[in-house]
């Protein structure tokens, strides 16, 4: 993994209270509000490195607010930190891309593609456990969305979507946002029973 | 302008890390910008991730998308909830294919309300709430008549079972007087009693104890041995052991409770006569405490005689 902060090179610049608060303030005198404009900007970078094929989205992210939270108790005027943070995450990705470049070696050691490492089976029978309960938790009219939204291959695929449309009397658009949410709010679920059996 | 599909093509391909740095963050500030444009992004990443899990992708897609998405583990977990997602789904598609050719009466009416003028729709929600609001009446009155009915035929049942009864009770009672009428009718003989008794008393010492007798005669199916308590053997529990003389173990019970009987405070319990041939016995008691230990009473001696 490529280190966030070159930490090998200069000494890391650590987040303290006092510039954490520093960019809070700057997000909104109110702290409540500002605390949801921190939270969507940091979504934001997450999605970002994760959309750029970085191994740890997270910490990237983490790495952009504190250096925009370092330039704001440095005195640096920002009018709109999200763009800011957005441009440092752009830097960053260059750094990693810099950083990747420098790890190149010859084509005969590099290494194979990624793939999933084979899990235990007792693992994947207690995902398919959570899974299905979830889907059991699940509205009738989710359920039939989810498992018919995403059932099938290519025209198989593309005859249900359609069907689902006039079934439920809303456009594509809709319909694909809608079984979106429900895949998201069942992996949620699925993701804390696994959480909450392990 | 472009199309929604060319658009959906260029969100792969930037999924796919395919796409110059200008053009990646072209698409990244559409995103954050739009909320539209997001949610299509992240439906994208879902449907090529499901494309992946279903080996539906060309070997450079595959390759760049094992490079993109098999690299951090929220992406993994992605991967693998849309592999168990594909596996729920292939499981119930039978199933859920019969749902989606009949689908639910309420989203048919929906469907059929949308369809209407607004004059249209106003009325036929009156209609809908005035017929709601009679088909709940008649339900609760419907109820309250079929709960009364119910009583009743309760009501019914249990007089009906309790003129059973007696009729039963009176064909038992019939029963019995005829079947006293015959034994009065036989002559009289004397039987021998079916328990033969036995009473063990402590002696001085109880260990000096004279033989008592055990007379069995042929009828005799149980053997009832009673030994009286002295006031110091005050134990919760009894067990007994009877042994013949030369130590042959015969019987052994446990458990025992002392009570109260003409002869004073008793431990007693049956033993079938099949068990005991006609010789001398000895017969062991102990006191059982609450921590379970046994402490000896006394011994008994008794011989059995048999015709």
């Amino acid at each position: 993994m490529v280190d966030p902060v070159g930490e090998t090179r200069r000494q890391k610049w650590s987040l303290t209270q006092q510039a954490f608060d520093g960019l809070l303030a700057t997000l909104s005198p109110d702290r409540s509000t500002a605390a949801d404009h921190y939270l969507a900007i940091r979504r934001n970078l997450v999605r970002l490195f994760e959309w750029r094929g970085c191994s740890t989205p997270d910490e990237y992210a983490d790495e952009a607010i504190n250096r925009c939270a370092k330039k704001i108790g440095e005195g640096e005027e920002i009018r709109d930190v999200g763009t800011y943070c957005v441009g440092i995450a752009r830097m960053l990705v260059l750094e990693m891309s810099r950083e990747r470049g420098k790890e190149a070696r010859p084509l005969d050691n590099a290494p194979e593609p990624q793939t999933m490492p084979p899990e235990p089976e007792g693992d994947a029978e207690l995902r398919m456990e959570c899974l299905r309960r979830c889907l059991d938790e699940l509205s009738t009219d989710n359920r039939k969305l989810i498992l018919h939204y995403y059932q099938g291959e290519k025209d198989e695929k593309i005859k249900k979507r359609k069907e689902l449309t006039q079934l439920f009397g809303v456009p594509a658009g809709t319909l694909r946002m809608r079984a979106l949410r429900v895949r998201e709010t069942l992996q949620l679920c699925a993701d804390n029973c696994l959480r909450g059996r392990g | 302008m472009r199309s929604e599909r060319d658009d959906e093509k260029l969100m792969v391909q930037y999924l796919l890390g395919n796409l110059s740095e200008e053009e990646q963050v072209r698409i990244e500030d559409r995103a954050f910008a739009d909320a539209n444009y997001l949610g299509a992004l992240e439906a994208a990443e879902a449907d090529l991730i499901d494309a992946y899990v279903r080996g539906e992708l060309s070997h450079s897609e595959r390759l760049g998308f094992e490079r993109r998405f098999l690299t951090s583990s929220h992406r993994r977990n992605k991967v693998e909830f849309a592999r168990d997602l594909l596996k729920v789904t292939n499981e119930s598609k039978t199933a859920q294919n019969a749902l989606l050719e009949r689908p639910s009466a309420w989203l048919s009416l929906i469907n059929l309300f949308r369809g209407w003028n607004p004059a249209l729709q106003f009325a036929g929600i009156l209609a809908l709430l005035i017929s709601v609001a009679g088909a709940s009446w008649l339900l609760v009155e419907n109820r309250a008549i079929r709960s009364r009915v119910a009583a009743l035929e309760t009501e019914r049942r249990n007089l009906e079972t309790g003129e059973e009864q007696l009729r039963r009770q009176l064909g038992e009672e019939q029963d019995r007087a005829g079947k006293l009428a015959a034994e009065l009718q036989k002559p009289q003989s004397v039987s021998a009693p079916v328990v033969a008794s036995l009473v063990l008393f402590p002696g001085l010492s109880r260990a000096e104890t004279g033989h008592a007798q055990l007379a069995l005669n042929p009828s005799a199916q149980l053997a009832h041995i009673e030994i009286v308590l002295e006031p110091r053997d005050d134990y919760p529990r009894y067990s007994s052991e009877i042994r013949t003389r030369s130590g042959e173990e015969v019987l052994i019970r446990g458990n025992l409770r002392r009570h109260r009987s003409a002869a004073g405070d008793v431990v007693s319990f049956d033993v079938p006569t099949n068990t005991l041939d006609a010789g001398d016995y000895e017969l062991t008691l102990k006191g059982v405490g609450t921590g379970g230990s046994a402490q000896d009473l006394g011994y008994y001696y008794f011989r059995v005689q048999k015709p």
